[in-house]
């Protein structure tokens, strides 16, 4: 099997600064940061020279373990951090320039919400740091709330609420000014899989609606399901750039799926493939994923309340 | 009251704190950016660091000046939501409690009972509101940073300046809103606390006319009026009773017209009317004097020694607070006042004289008996040498005595050969100033007194706008309070941010006497007391605190000098160079001690215009530097480090 790691060579020649075309939303150039204690002294070299370009109307996906710089290069990108050396361009701005908030949205790894606030207090809020008129912040409040589907819990103080629901209205939150970047961080996390589920469609819907869409997640799965493109960071190095289908396709193994094959027809296509010096490497039956078994059953007791799920 | 420094009027006293004001900007502005730079340089290297401060300039002066008022009004409005639901409340519950219990705690049987009620009302306010905002300022923002909810904030089109703003409008609009309910609860309360009332009966009122009986009655038959007097006390409320005279005019066809009037006790007195009826019974008004706003026109101060020469102070009787001087009786010795702006439109009565003097003993004699002493009138003119005759007096100590001055008096040339009658603005006042001479009659005692302690009452202004002042002067240092807070709360944290803060309300309420210890040292050095106009005698021996602990450790006396050794100059100029940062600190802070008006009102003086104003400007110079410091150091700050 060949290594995913020789895929797309597309990706910008590193340590080359280069002019921004209109379809690039987030650049860096060489972008590094040190973490340095009081005294000034090194203690941690988070990102080293990233180099990395977001393409408007895609879903870039970065991943890496733990401490491998995803977060940091987020923070970089929102101005929560500075460079230690390096560039940061989002909207062909510096990073640091506060301005080009206006046209981004922001969901933190953790919800950091004002929890004395309830949901329409929260989004009103953050409404009226953008240049929205009380009508349009209206509106759009109540299109949010119902989007998230926390309309019987707007007017709960946010201390009162689930981890998910504190994700939902943190997602509303990011979404208030509809932006035209949208940086998620661990957007999945603390969701039911019926949450994930849906942040993943609303993902695949805001992509089609032609936002862009940074995102860092530790799920690979959804990562894998929502994704565009995808970097890999470790120990804050950048480790691989690409297009994920192209990434993940093992090039040199062919997959065939059917239905309604006899056992007769199944050895003689095994037969074929020996005939013809492939190798059969297996053949069954394939499995549901737990997340597809999952849905499927909620949504059965959602059509028929009260009925067992049917045995599969 | 004591008022150590004079109040100038305000635009006299505007253009030199511009100019102190300016200066200190634009040293503050050169100093932030040498540090700003260093900090950079260290950071990226010397040429970087360049870029960096420049870069920081570059966009910090336009997000300065394009401060939006939407957005910084949302961000106030979160600090008071954040305020009210984090129980800012509970400080009202406090007050309440203090109130309601602390009328049992004050003395009413005191002389001034106002004068206490107004000190706990005021003090108590100033105190609570002062921690209030301490607390809000101080923990909000590095809450914020702790919890990380200042991610979702700086990501949105917030600038940092309206993040500083924004609070510092938010816990200000919290503390005013308290602030005014506190005021109208404590006008209620001293109000409230002070009212009461007495019952006479005429019954118990002795008739002391002089020659009563059949030759009044002679009087009222030859078809003129008679008057008679009944003296008698009123009952006791309020652990006080007033002496009580009614003058009962028996006019020529047959009916009586009543007056009756109280004296004055623990500051106040009572309007009586009396009601006639079957029988006559007398109704006794809310008591009035207690709460007044006292409008003094103060003069300027001069001595003359026991000899009679002129000396800018008189003696020193071993108090080593200065702030009175002595002169000493039956002797040459003289204090005089010369005041300003003395018309006949502004005193047309006469001159209402209030003295509160101190007396020093040098021997007991019948301790119990007052001192005497004279004051006169003196026109300032040499030329034209003429003065009242001596008008003698007792000192009523501790205690403000009115004396007031009529216009005509009887006038004496310098060598003492009477004038006749003269008139106060004819022959005594010489354009527009008059002198207010003073000696004290008793040989081997003293009087002492300030300028602030003779003064003419102009007028008297209402209570409630006194009250009113007073508590806008709270409200001043609140603003100033949580400006600090919110400022050093963008580079610290909460607990150490709140300590910053209350040290430099602590500083802020010593600064002279961090000026004096400073100048211990200062002073020692002829540079730097031409500098700072200091006297060489300000010095002390000893050194600053690093010469302080080597003499203690190596057992040396202050008086001896150190080997004049490289090392111990080297020492003396570290210390020089910290006490004039110590120096430069105290002068930078808010002078909170001047900001604290509540002896005004407590001791029924109006807080003048002028000073309220000049509080106005200091507290916009506060805000506005407060607030630009904020700005940069949370736009430098890396919030997610």
């Amino acid at each position: 099997m060949q290594s995913p790691a020789t895929a797309e060579a597309a990706a910008p020649a590193a340590g080359k600064p280069q002019q921004q075309t209109p379809d690039v939303v987030i650049e860096t150039r060489n972008l590094s940061k040190i973490y340095r204690d009081f005294w000034g002294r090194q203690k941690v070299r988070a990102l080293k020279a990233l180099d990395l370009e977001v393409r408007r109307g895609e879903i870039f996906g970065l991943l890496g373990p733990n401490g491998s710089g995803k977060s940091t290069t987020i923070k970089l990108l929102l101005g929560l951090l500075f460079p230690s050396s390096g560039r940061a361009l989002v909207f062909d701005r510096d990073a640091t320039d506060v301005s080009k908030n206006e046209r981004i949205g922001y969901l933190p790894e953790e919800s950091y919400l004002y929890k004395f606030l309830n949901a329409e207090e929260t989004l009103d809020f953050y409404g009226r740091l953008f240049d929205m008129s009380a009508a349009r912040r209206r509106e759009r409040i109540n299109e949010l709330i119902d989007m998230v589907g926390l309309q019987w819990a707007k007017r709960r103080q946010l201390k009162e609420y689930s981890k998910g629901m504190t994700r939902r209205i943190g997602l509303a939150q990011a979404l208030i000014n509809d932006p035209e970047l949208l940086m998620l961080d661990e957007p999945t996390t603390g969701l039911d899989p019926i949450g994930c589920r849906e942040m993943k469609d609303l993902i695949l819907k805001l992509r089609d609606e032609g936002k862009t869409i940074l995102m860092c997640s530790h799920q690979l799965a959804d990562v894998q399901d929502v994704c565009d493109r995808i970097a890999i960071l470790h120990q804050g190095e950048l480790k691989e750039l690409g297009r994920v289908d192209s990434l993940l396709k093992v090039q040199d193994v062919t997959q065939i799926r059917a239905q309604g094959l006899s056992k007769e027809a199944e050895a003689e296509i095994c037969a074929l493939i020996e005939r013809n010096g492939g190798k059969l490497l297996a053949m069954e039956n394939p499995t549901w994923t737990l997340e597809e078994l999952f849905l499927n059953i909620v949504r059965e007791s959602e059509a028929h309340p009260g009925r067992r799920a049917q045995e599969r | 009251m004591v008022v150590e420094q004079e109040v100038l009027p305000f635009l006299a006293w505007l253009p030199n704190a511009l100019l102190i004001f300016a200066g200190i900007v634009v040293g503050m502005g050169l100093v932030g950016l040498f540090v700003g730079y260093l900090v950079a340089a260290v950071r990226h290297g010397p040429g970087e660091g360049f870029y960096v401060v420049a870069g920081v300039l570059n966009t910090g002066i336009p997000d300065l000046v394009m401060i939006s008022p939407r957005r910084t009004w949302a961000m106030a409005r979160l600090a008071i939501q954040e305020s009210l639901r984090n129980r800012v409340l509970v400080a009202f519950g406090v007050f309440a409690l203090i109130l309601l219990f602390g009328a049992w705690y004050i003395d009413i049987r005191n002389d001034d009972p106002a004068r206490l009620y107004l000190s706990v009302v005021l003090g108590w306010s100033n105190f609570l509101i002062l921690i209030l905002v301490l607390v809000l300022s101080a923990f909000s923002l590095p809450n914020d940073i702790k919890y990380r909810t200042i991610y979702t904030v700086v990501t949105k089109p917030v600038r940092a300046g309206e993040i500083v703003l924004g609070r510092i409008i938010g816990f200000s609009a919290i503390g005013t809103v308290l602030l005014a309910v506190m005021c109208l609860i404590s006008y209620v309360f001293v109000i409230r606390g002070l009212d009461h009332s007495h019952t006479i009966e005429l019954a118990d009122l002795a008739d002391v006319t002089s020659g009563t009986g059949a030759d009044s009655t002679a009087v009222v038959a030859a078809g003129q009026s008679a008057t008679r007097t009944l003296e008698g006390k009123s009952s006791f409320n309020a652990h006080h009773r007033h002496d009580v005279k009614v003058t009962i005019t028996e006019n020529a066809d047959g009916t009586k017209s009543y007056r009756a009037v109280a004296d004055t006790q623990m500051r106040h007195t009572h309007d009586i009317q009396v009601v006639e009826g079957d029988e006559v019974t007398f109704e006794i008004g809310p008591p009035h004097g207690a709460l007044q706003a006292r409008v003094p026109v103060y003069g300027k101060l001069r001595f003359l020694d026991r000899t009679g020469r002129p000396s800018d102070k008189g003696i020193n009787v071993g108090n080593e607070w200065g702030y009175r001087s002595y002169i000493e009786g039956d002797s040459q010795a003289r204090a005089i006042w010369t005041f300003n702006g003395i018309t006949e439109s502004r005193f047309a009565n006469g001159l209402p004289v209030e003295l509160t003097l101190r007396v020093f003993r040098t021997h007991k004699g019948r301790i119990e008996d007052k001192i005497s002493g004279e004051i006169w009138l003196k026109n300032p003119n040499p030329a034209k040498s003429v003065e009242t005759v001596r008008i003698p007096f007792v000192s009523a100590e501790f205690s403000t005595q009115q004396l007031p001055i009529p216009r005509k008096l009887e006038g004496v040339d310098a060598e003492g050969r009477p004038l006749g009658e003269i008139d106060l603005f004819a022959d005594l006042v010489d354009n527009g100033k008059v002198e207010i001479w003073m000696r004290c009659a008793e040989r081997g005692q003293y009087f002492g007194m300030a300028q602030a302690d003779v003064y003419l009452r102009a007028a008297d202004r209402p209570f409630f706008l006194n009250i009113a002042k007073g508590f806008t002067n709270i409200w001043l240092q609140m603003i100033i309070v949580t400006c600090m807070g919110v400022m050093f709360s963008t580079f610290l944290s909460g607990a150490v941010s709140m300590l910053a803060t209350m040290a430099s309300i602590v500083l802020g309420f010593f600064t002279q006497f961090v000026t004096e210890v400073a100048d211990y040292v200062i002073a020692r050095y002829p540079f730097f007391r031409r500098l700072f106009e200091l006297q060489e005698e300000q010095g002390a021996p000893g050194g600053g605190p690093i010469e302080s602990a080597v003499r203690l450790f190596t057992q040396q006396s202050i008086s001896t000098d150190l080997d004049p050794t490289p090392a111990n100059a080297v020492m003396q100029a570290v210390d020089l160079v910290l006490m004039l940062m110590m120096r430069l600190v105290a002068f930078m802070l808010p002078d909170f001690r001047s900001f604290s008006t509540v002896d005004y009102v407590a001791y029924g003086y109006n807080i003048s215009g002028d000073l309220l104003a000049q509080h106005c400007a200091a507290t916009l110079a506060f805000v506005l530097v407060l607030a630009v410091i904020g700005y940069f150091c949370l736009r430098t700050r890396e919030l997610a480090a």
